[in-house]
């Protein structure tokens, strides 16, 4: 059957909508919050998964999924107690489950589960390490209880489906038609009524009951009733069992034989009823009236989170797979498709190219001619294709960011430290590529942060500082470049024991003398470790290295801040590629030049005798009753000074660099502020000092971007050639 | 007439201070007229700037000046050879684009000795034959064959570094 991939995709898209809600949920209950809602959405969704799971044939997901849904199971009727360490296990439950339903998509190899199944198990067997279920209140339990077996039918029942995505919104689903559906399930036309009870082997063999139900929905069928008296509770299910029984209505017009098409391949000892209106009602009626669920009356009212326990509960949770099904079907077309970076690029330069060629046209073409043959509005056409494939690249930073707070949470889990987190910065945008490699060096120094720097809490007090740590992971873009930094008011480098270490291994001579900076720096040294115990979240040596390696790959440096006492700070500086930049196009000598306008303090216009000359070679520019030093970039950039603007007409930009406070820059004039594209000039060439990389203009000319912090700071300590000398802006 | 053992090499050649040059077509992306780079800051005098190829900012060398003969001068048939070195693109300033010939391996020789020091940026010379003769006259004439790693621009920065 083809539609067996499709709809096996459709799965895959909801379970990545089920892990998504889980891990909220997971993550509430960490923090404190067990209401039944969270619990019992935790729940669905992971009963959902493994639900599909079984139903596509997933045995390993299935097996997983099925074991920590027990556990779940329990913790929602109440007799395993929400602990913080019963969340924490869920939640490192969760994570084996999203690699398991990556592997089921043949995205990764299969996890090992075994670890976590038997943490899974000790759970349920020690009850969570409380053991005293009697001290809930009674009546809460049993109506927990209660709520647990229904839950149970219904859910199995999901099962059979295989689709149930917890928390759909109904408010997509379309529900004109169905309020046109009569109420009573009762048409007055002698419509057929179908009731079609497959075998309980009937997926067996990999086929698929619903197909039919859908099928028979495709030529006009409404299903009205469904029958779950049969499905079992949740332990004694069979997930490749049918238990449902459908009750359908099908137009009159339809025939017979069309109708009995649908059921070709059904197995043999399913029941098919199919008859006209009077001929089979009994069926409905003889059923027992609790049983049968009156699906269409469910509809309007479904609510299907969070689940009503009180009154009818079946009902509504009938609904599920009813309303569900032609959602899955219908939204089911994904959102978001995955595209080769190659082919964005390819499509980046060539949709440059169409800019300068559209360019030259309006320059070969009069203005009359241009209008006659519509150049503007191709123009604008080609310009809005290339904003939005500009766009599709740079990615906001918090896609890198978002793993961070549960990673934090393992680590604290692991460590017994307490770390509080704050994230500065996850809308800066990146380019794609720089966001899917910084996610290794991140976790790193995340760990190194908790494992090294962040003391025990005792520990902390003792120091005088608060119990809990504060982490902070930031991002922001400064120029041509972006820092991402891990912040920890830890313990800070021990510089002491690193040069110890350092030299015991051999990284550095006995008589080595370092800077405190070098010394922090030996913490990126290949094999260094100071760890006392090898722990299982750093101290394999392979660390710090690896985030400087990694850092150097892109092109960017680490720089390490640390005080004694006080923290320490880890920042990757990396260089924008391709990243879009807020620039300000300047003209000198007829070329164009960027300056990133995050470092544009403001213009001015020269009054006479505003610049001064202090020497012959240095200039002022008195400025509210201060002197900013003034450079040319004609000097800079040895451009002939006859060709420029005579500086009295020129402009002097006013920039802000880190290591000299204020500097002007003198040009010929600023022409526009843009967002251009950042190309790296060391792609194809090599870096340049005082550029920040290039950028193509509308117009397909190059305009070079600076770097202002290179360009104004003393041309000393620029052959930073050890690493060491992270620290140099 | 094909042989087995010995490799036919297309090489496009070209013109550089009167002199014919090759270049393995398999490193040639294409061919563009001059247009004028944008210059770039503090860079030898070879690299005339940078270009805009396709979306890339490509460097625009001298060769002429690169290999140590006088700049070229422009004019109407100067135009743009661009290759892929390693995976870097540049574009080489060259006075004329000649032919594409195939050549055997086996046909090329040794380049001299370079004594002064100087890196070894020829592959080799081959002989083809010469174009454009008259009277069925073949004559034959030299093309230096250039070794474009020598020439990669990143690896000469090293070099000076």
């Amino acid at each position: 059957m083809s539609d067996f991939d499709d709809i096996q995709a459709i799965f895959f898209e909801e379970c990545a909508e089920g892990l998504a809600v889980a891990e909220q949920g997971l993550t509430a209950m960490v923090a404190g919050d067990t209401s039944p809602d969270i619990v019992a959405g935790v729940f669905r969704a992971v009963h959902s998964i493994k639900g599909g799971s079984g139903a596509f044939g997933h045995s390993a997901l299935l097996a997983f999924s099925h074991c920590f849904e027990n556990l779940l199971d329990e913790v929602r009727a109440g007799r395993i107690a929400a602990s913080r360490h019963v969340a924490q296990t869920m939640l490192s439950a969760f994570d084996v489950l999203a690699d398991h339903v990556a592997a089921a998509q043949g995205q990764a190899p299969a996890p090992d589960d075994r670890a976590m199944l038997s943490a899974l198990e000790e759970v349920l067997r020690t009850k969570g390490e409380v053991g005293d279920a009697a001290a809930a209140p009674a009546p809460a339990d049993a109506q927990a209880a209660a709520a647990d077996v229904v839950d149970d039918g219904q859910a199995d029942e999901a099962d059979e489906f295989g689709f149930v995505p917890v928390g759909v919104s109904l408010e997509s689903f379309d529900l004109e038609p169905l309020e046109e559906m009569p109420q009573d399930a009762a048409p007055s036309a002698p419509a057929w009524r179908i009731r079609f009870a497959p075998s309980r082997e009937a997926m067996a063999n990999g086929a698929e009951p619903l197909l039919v139900v859908r099928e028979l929905e495709r030529l006009g069928a409404m299903l009205t009733m469904a029958e779950t008296h049969n499905v079992p509770p949740l332990r004694e299910l069979d997930p490749e069992g049918a238990y449902i029984a459908w009750h359908l209505t099908a137009p009159a017009e339809l025939d017979e034989a069309s109708l009995e098409e649908c059921f070709d391949f059904v197995p043999p000892d399913s029941e098919v009823d199919i008859g006209r209106d009077a001929e089979t009602d009994g069926v409905a009626v003889h059923a027992k009236a609790e049983d049968v669920v009156p699906v269409i009356e469910a509809l309007p009212s479904a609510q299907i989170h969070p689940l009503p326990v009180a009154e009818s509960p079946r009902a509504s949770t009938a609904a599920v797979p009813v309303t569900t099904l032609p959602t899955a079907a219908g939204d089911g077309q994904s959102q978001t498709i995955r595209i080769d970076v190659a082919k964005l690029d390819m499509l980046l330069n060539l949709v440059g190219e169409l800019v300068i060629r559209n360019s030259i046209l309006s320059d070969r073409l009069a203005p009359v001619d241009q209008q006659r043959v519509e150049l503007p509005q191709l123009g604008r056409l080609t310009r809005e294709i290339q904003d939005t494939v500009m766009s599709l690249r740079a990615q906001p930073i918090r896609q890198a960011f978002s793993r961070v707070p549960r990673m934090l949470r393992d680590l604290c889990a692991e460590t017994g430290k307490q770390v509080a987190l704050d994230i500065v910065g996850e809308m800066v945008e990146v380019d794609k590529s720089v966001i899917e490699k910084i996610g290794d060096p991140l976790t790193h120094m995340i760990r190194n942060a908790v494992d090294h720097g962040i003391e025990h809490a005792d520990e902390r007090v003792a120091a005088g500082k608060s119990a809990e740590g504060m982490l902070r992971v930031s991002a922001e873009q400064k120029g041509a470049r972006i820092f991402i930094q891990v912040r920890d008011d830890g313990r800070g480098i021990d510089r002491e024991r690193v040069y110890a270490k350092a030299v015991e291994r051999g990284l550095i001579a006995p008589d080595a003398q370092l800077t405190g900076e070098e010394i922090d720096n030996l913490i990126c040294a290949p094999g260094f470790s100071t760890a006392e115990t090898i722990s299982n979240i750093s101290g394999r040596g392979v660390g710090m290295d690896v985030v400087r390696s990694n850092v150097e790959a892109l092109g960017g440096r680490i720089e390490i801040v640390s005080e004694w006492g006080v923290g320490t700070s880890f920042t990757m500086v990396l260089p924008l590629t391709l990243a879009i930049l807020d620039g300000m196009i300047i003209r000198l000598a007829g070329q164009r030049y960027v300056l990133p306008l995050s470092s544009v303090v403001e213009s001015v216009q020269p009054e006479p005798g505003q610049v001064r000359r202090v020497s012959p070679t240095n200039e002022v520019i008195e400025l509210r009753g201060n002197y900013v030093p003034v450079k040319r970039l004609s000097d800079m950039f040895g451009v002939d000074p006859a060709s420029c603007t005579r500086p009295e007409d020129s402009l002097v930009i006013i920039v802000e660099h880190d290591g000299t406070g204020l500097v002007g820059l003198m040009v010929d004039t600023i022409e526009d502020r843009r967002e251009v594209v950042i190309k790296s000039l060391d792609q194809h060439l090599y870096p340049i000092r005082g550029l920040g990389g290039a950028t193509i203009l509308g117009d397909g000319s190059i305009a070079l971007i600076l770097d202002v912090d290179a360009l104004v700071a003393s041309p000393t300590g620029n052959g930073s050639k050890f690493a060491l000398k992270g620290m140099a802006a | 007439m094909s042989t087995e053992n010995a490799s036919e090499n297309k090489i496009v050649t070209f013109t550089l201070a009167k002199q014919l040059f090759g270049i393995d077509m398999s490193s040639l992306i294409e061919i563009r007229e001059w247009d004028e780079p944008t210059p770039l800051p503090g860079v030898p005098s070879y690299i005339k700037g940078v270009t805009n190829l396709r979306g890339n900012v490509v460097p625009v060398v001298g060769l002429a000046e690169r290999l140590g003969w006088e700049p070229s001068v422009l004019h109407a048939r100067s135009c743009i050879l661009v290759v892929s070195i390693d995976g870097k693109q540049a574009g080489f300033l060259v006075d004329e684009v000649n032919d594409i010939v195939a050549i055997s391996s086996d046909a090329i020789q040794p380049a001299p000795e370079v004594e002064n020091g100087e890196q070894n940026m020829l592959v080799g010379l081959v002989q083809i034959d010469a174009r454009g003769v008259e009277g069925g006259e073949k004559k034959q004439t030299m093309v230096s064959l250039l070794d474009l790693n020598a020439l990669s621009l990143t690896r000469h920065l090293d070099l000076a570094a």
